[in-house]
């Protein structure tokens, strides 16, 4: 703690100087409420969960929230899922500065695909660039990469990359080789080991855009949540981060957001140094980084959580030094 | 174990009276954990409709980050002058506690001297709820957004102004004004600015991709102004410079259709290969038919 | 005619293998068919509770299976590149060793790929391989190399075997069962070893062994493929293919020698198998450990010294965790067999059996090492991640299913040597018909 006060000083100059850079940021940032305004009638998220409401006589019920889908008509089928939005080019950028671990885009995009506890299609790395440096959290989803080697070495074609720059997977063509798992070199697959009830649940129609219902010895990653795009919505992880560190949008149209500002995303990656994980392995990712300069959270920060999640940062080198600190 | 059995009858007895205390405890202090948030709002829209909302949010006293909406509640949007109410309409909360109220371009309001409209929503209250009053006082404006290229300058100009009942405009003093674009997610705010004299310019920025067609849809919007409420006005503009990314081909093995050289290379391979095994079956078959030869002429061997 | 004579005579010779269960034989076969039993049970469970019950996640999404698929098919490949070779020699002793080798070569392609089949997580879509095939796949090239290899290696060891079924067809008073002369009939095709048809089946012969040879390096070629076309440190390496090669002609060699040893010594054949076939296969298995120690050498030497980010991760890892692996797939594995091997003293049988045990033991250890330390070792650091998910350890059911996939290769072997015999008896004639031939020119 100490270790981190001292610091924290030594970066005050810096800190007022990127005020005044961020005060800059809002400026061109923050019409959020336009967008509010400018659509009419609610619409709720989520399907088999239940949302708490007040009666006007001061009851408290709760009632089922309506499906993800709320019109089947427009579901989209495996095969439509492969054309992608039109004229669309899906960019996501992660501020690195802002990080500090909350998980909450994990838990919801968990809650949004149906995962369970320990699925994670978005993982929190703790990185770090050299021994000198402090090491940052690091959200990894799905890079969505220009050249996609798992969809190359694909043998069904049950993984594809659309004209929107999304790549997805079909799981009633996937056969379950899981060649395209350890040709990703950014380790975003996951397997259905096992068979889950949940799985059975055909309320839903499947579709690859949602990945809903998961099938038994397929496999299964990040999405960009498309259907949520579909609706003119963030994908869930974008949605659910309190510190606004992911930003998601539209190459082709230059914008990207992270629901609270709006910017342009070709200034926001010049103007920040925004870079792309391990560019040199020429998959050309469509996630970029902020570098995580001028932090706005101590580290250990991250670590405000149950033992179970901690237990799975137990080999992170640096780890038990943090845990020390936060202690 | 003695006292065991005796405590049975009554712990049960104690746990159902409980169960039936907290519930009905619960549904007396359901609302009365919560503090009731009544936002009131109005936006004028860009076909000069008008649109009122009401958001009735219960916010827990001790945990604020726990919200409720507050579901199903009639609220009453009215049009008061002095002692002159009058009923524009009702409408219910939906689940997110939002109740709207459309009123059309042409609705006629009653207005005090000074032109300025009362609007007010009102929740009569029950046993549990308080009643909510909210009232908003502004002037009913229109905004207009032109945009044009003068000397080769692309330009937006935003007016505002009133109209009185034989159709005189007259310009706002002031009002700050936003600019922003559409995107498909949300919206960009690219100037800021203030109104003066009804009036407001702004060079439009050149570079803006707009959508495939070039298509650019633009917003001036005045927010939360005292004096007119929310304003929104909108125009689609062809000034945009979308060019779609070319896609540089240089490693396109992912695509649905491989390569041409592979397809030929594979070709070639197994048609030799399996030529050849053609080959060897047939031959097979030309020593069964010699062998069968042989026994029927078996004075050839 | 003389050779009419030879003919039955060596079927007289071979006829106790081909006639008799004895006890221990059965006993034998009784054990494996346990041991295949187990392994079915593990199937049966793998298909009703999913891949969660093996030891394969998320990070090591391969594991045994894999392993043991690269392992037989790289043996099988090995099997078919060595019996294309032999054929060419005209030397009587290649007899005694050819059909061991060929009927290796088919019987491990026939066990290998239903390891791969076992790694696959929706066995009842396999079809969607052939109605969406994508050729860019380095999957749909080894799944068409694996089906055009089996079907040619059938092929051609069926061919080696026409003359063999005509001779024991020829021999009707063979005691064994009825359906069994028939099969042979039907098997034999006519053949009645006519100089027509002799030299027409030497042609295809002849041109199918060319083939295996090519075969066996494109269809290993790909598999290695399989590997260094992805990104991953340890894998993307352009030695692999040419690594898999020498490694698949190393445990093949290795795999043969030890057959022969068995054999010789159960069914008594120390006439026909005799030290020379062991001193010229422990040759080419020096040949071959060396060339493997040198690619092996190669691969990690210069990923060492290069020390790349991906790479050096993966070395700590060899080093420590997988230290003594390490250092019996790549050391002992290697290093026995040439010592074993290069001291003319130490050229027993024994030893030379004891050097290829060595190095195919070794060489599966190698294809561990190979799949298994590099996806624990991804580039992005394994973290965020449940520590049950971090490492790989296999569970029973690939354990067993590995010795069933073993104890499959062992009887189809055993049933194969009761059905043909295991030293080609036409291959002999050939051999003292040209003999004959040259005393006719000599004495002319």
């Amino acid at each position: 703690m100490e270790n981190y006060k001292s610091k924290k000083s030594g970066t005050d100059r810096r800190k007022f100087l990127k005020l005044g850079l961020m005060s800059s940021v809002t400026i061109v940032a923050g019409s959020s409420l336009i967008s509010n305004l400018s659509t009419i009638g609610d619409d709720t998220k989520t399907s088999g969960e239940k949302v708490r409401l007040l009666t006007p006589d001061g009851k408290m019920v709760e009632v089922a929230t309506e499906n993800i889908n709320k019109y089947p008509e427009a579901l989209i089928t495996p095969a439509e899922s492969r054309k992608g939005i039109p004229d669309r080019k899906f960019v996501m950028v992660i501020d690195l500065a802002k990080c500090k671990n909350a998980r909450k885009c994990v838990e919801g995009c968990q809650k949004g695909h149906n995962l369970e506890y320990h699925e994670e299609f978005m993982k929190i790395q703790l990185l770090q660039n050299t021994e000198n440096e402090e090491p940052y959290w690091f959200p990894k989803p799905c890079f969505h990469c220009d050249e996609p080697p798992c969809v190359t070495v694909c043998p069904t074609g049950a993984t594809f990359k659309r004209d929107d720059g999304i790549v997805l997977i079909d799981n009633e063509r996937c056969i379950g080789c899981k060649f395209c798992m350890t040709s990703c070199p950014y380790s975003a697959r996951e397997f259905n080991w096992g068979s889950e009830p949940e799985f059975n649940d055909k309320t839903q129609p499947y579709s690859p855009e949602t990945q809903v219902p998961r099938a038994e010895g397929t496999v299964m990653k990040c999405d960009f949540c498309p259907d949520l795009l579909r609706q003119g919505k963030l994908p869930y992880c974008a949605q659910s981060c309190p510190m606004g560190v992911i930003y998601f949008g539209d190459k082709n149209e230059d914008i990207v957001t992270n629901g609270d500002e709006t910017v342009r995303f070709s200034q926001l990656i010049n103007d920040r140094g925004g870079y792309r994980y391990l560019e040199y392995l020429g998959t050309k990712p469509n996630v970029y980084y902020l570098p995580p300069v001028n932090r706005q959270f101590p580290l250990e920060r991250g670590l405000n959580h149950d033992k179970e999640i901690l237990e799975r940062y137990r080999n992170v080198p640096y780890i038990d030094e943090l845990l020390n600190k936060k202690n | 174990m003695k006292r065991n059995l005796f405590q049975y009858p009554f712990i049960i007895s104690f746990i159902v009276a409980l169960c039936f205390c907290t519930n009905s405890i619960a549904q007396k202090t359901d609302a009365s954990n919560y503090r009731m948030r009544f936002k009131f709002k109005t936006i004028k829209q860009k076909d000069n409709s008008r649109l009122l909302e009401v958001s009735f949010i219960g916010q827990n006293k001790k945990n604020r980050k726990d919200k409720v909406p507050v579901y199903n509640a009639e609220i009453e949007f009215l049009n008061i002058l002095n002692e002159d109410k009058k009923l524009l309409g009702t409408s219910k909360t939906s689940k997110k506690g939002i109740a709207q109220l459309l009123l059309p371009k042409n609705q006629s309001y009653l207005t005090d001297e000074n032109g300025y409209i009362n609007l007010t929503a009102k929740f009569k209250g029950t046993n549990a709820i308080d009643e909510k009053v909210s009232e908003i006082i502004i002037k009913d404006i229109t905004l207009e957004l032109n945009l044009k290229e003068i000397d080769s300058v692309k330009k937006g100009i935003v007016k505002a102004y009133t109209i009185d009942r034989f159709g005189v405009k007259t310009p706002i003093e002031e009002a700050d004004v936003i600019i922003s674009i559409k995107g498909m997610l949300s919206n960009m705010k690219i100037n800021e600015g203030t109104i003066k004299n009804g009036k407001f310019e702004f060079e439009f920025p050149t570079d803006i991709p707009g959508n495939a067609n070039g298509t650019i849809t633009v917003y001036s919007t005045i927010e939360y102004n005292e004096d007119f409420g929310n304003v929104v006005q909108e125009k689609s503009i062809k000034w945009g410079v979308f060019n779609k990314k070319i896609k540089d081909n240089s490693n396109t093995l992912w695509s649905e259709v491989a390569p041409l050289w592979m397809y030929i290379v594979l070709t070639i391979l197994l048609l030799g290969v399996w030529a050849n095994y053609l080959f060897t079956i047939i031959n097979l078959l030309k020593i069964y038919r010699e062998g069968k030869n042989l026994i029927i002429n078996p004075e050839e061997q | 005619m003389d050779l009419n004579n030879r003919k039955k005579e060596l079927v007289k010779e071979f006829s106790p293998m081909l006639e008799k269960f004895s006890p221990a034989l059965k006993l034998w076969i009784g054990v494996l068919v346990v041991v295949i039993t187990i392994g079915l049970y593990a199937f049966v469970l793998q298909v009703k509770h999913g891949h969660i019950i093996t030891g394969m996640r998320d990070n090591v999404v391969w594991g045994l299976y894999i392993i043991n698929f690269i392992f037989f098919v790289g043996i099988s490949y090995s099997g078919a590149f060595i019996s294309g070779i032999l054929h060419f020699f005209k030397t009587p002793w290649k007899n005694s060793v050819t059909r061991i080798v060929e009927i290796i070569t088919v019987l491990s392609i026939i066990v290998g790929p239903v390891f791969i089949l076992l790694c696959i997580g929706r066995l009842d879509r396999l079809y969607y391989l052939f109605i969406y095939p994508r050729i860019q796949s380095p999957i749909t090239w080894d799944i068409i190399a694996i089906i055009t290899d089996l079907i040619g290696c059938f092929i051609y060891l069926y061919l080696t075997f026409i003359p063999d079924f005509a001779i024991l067809r020829d021999n009707p008073d063979l005691k064994i069962p009825n359906w069994r002369k028939k099969l042979y009939r039907f098997l034999a095709i006519n053949y009645k070893d006519t100089k027509a048809q002799r030299a027409r089946l030497h042609k295809i012969t002849s041109i199918m062994s060319k083939m295996i040879i090519a075969m066996a390096i494109v269809a290993y070629t790909v598999l290695a493929w399989i590997f260094s076309l992805t990104l991953q440190p340890g894998w993307n390496s352009t030695i692999f293919a040419p690594d898999f090669i020498v490694a698949g002609l190393y445990s093949g060699v290795g795999v043969i020698l030890i057959a022969m040893f068995i054999i010789r010594k159960y069914f008594k054949l120390e006439k026909y198998i005799i030290k020379l076939h062991f001193v010229l296969g422990g040759a080419v298995l020096l040949v071959l450990s060396l060339l493997f120690g040198y690619f092996t050498f190669s691969d990690y030497f210069a990923k060492w010294f290069s020390h790349k980010m991906g790479d050096v991760g993966l070395l700590q890892s060899l080093f420590t965790k997988y230290f003594w692996q390490f250092i019996f797939a790549n050391y002992i594995g290697i290093l026995i067999p040439i010592i074993i091997l290069s001291i003319k003293k130490l050229r027993t049988i024994k030893l030379i059996t004891f050097a290829a045990i060595i190095a195919v033991a070794g060489l599966w250890l190698n294809r561990y090492l190979i799949v298994v330390p590099t996806l624990e070792n991804p580039y992005v650091p394994i973290q965020d991640t449940r520590p049950e998910y971090i490492h790989y350890t296999a569970t029973w059911i690939e354990w067993s299913l590995t010795f069933a996939g073993i104890a499959t290769f062992l009887l189809l072997f055993t049933l194969i040597i009761k059905f043909v015999p295991i030293i080609s008896m036409s291959g002999i004639i050939d051999n003292e018909r040209e003999l004959q031939n040259d005393k006719l020119k000599l004495t002319n």
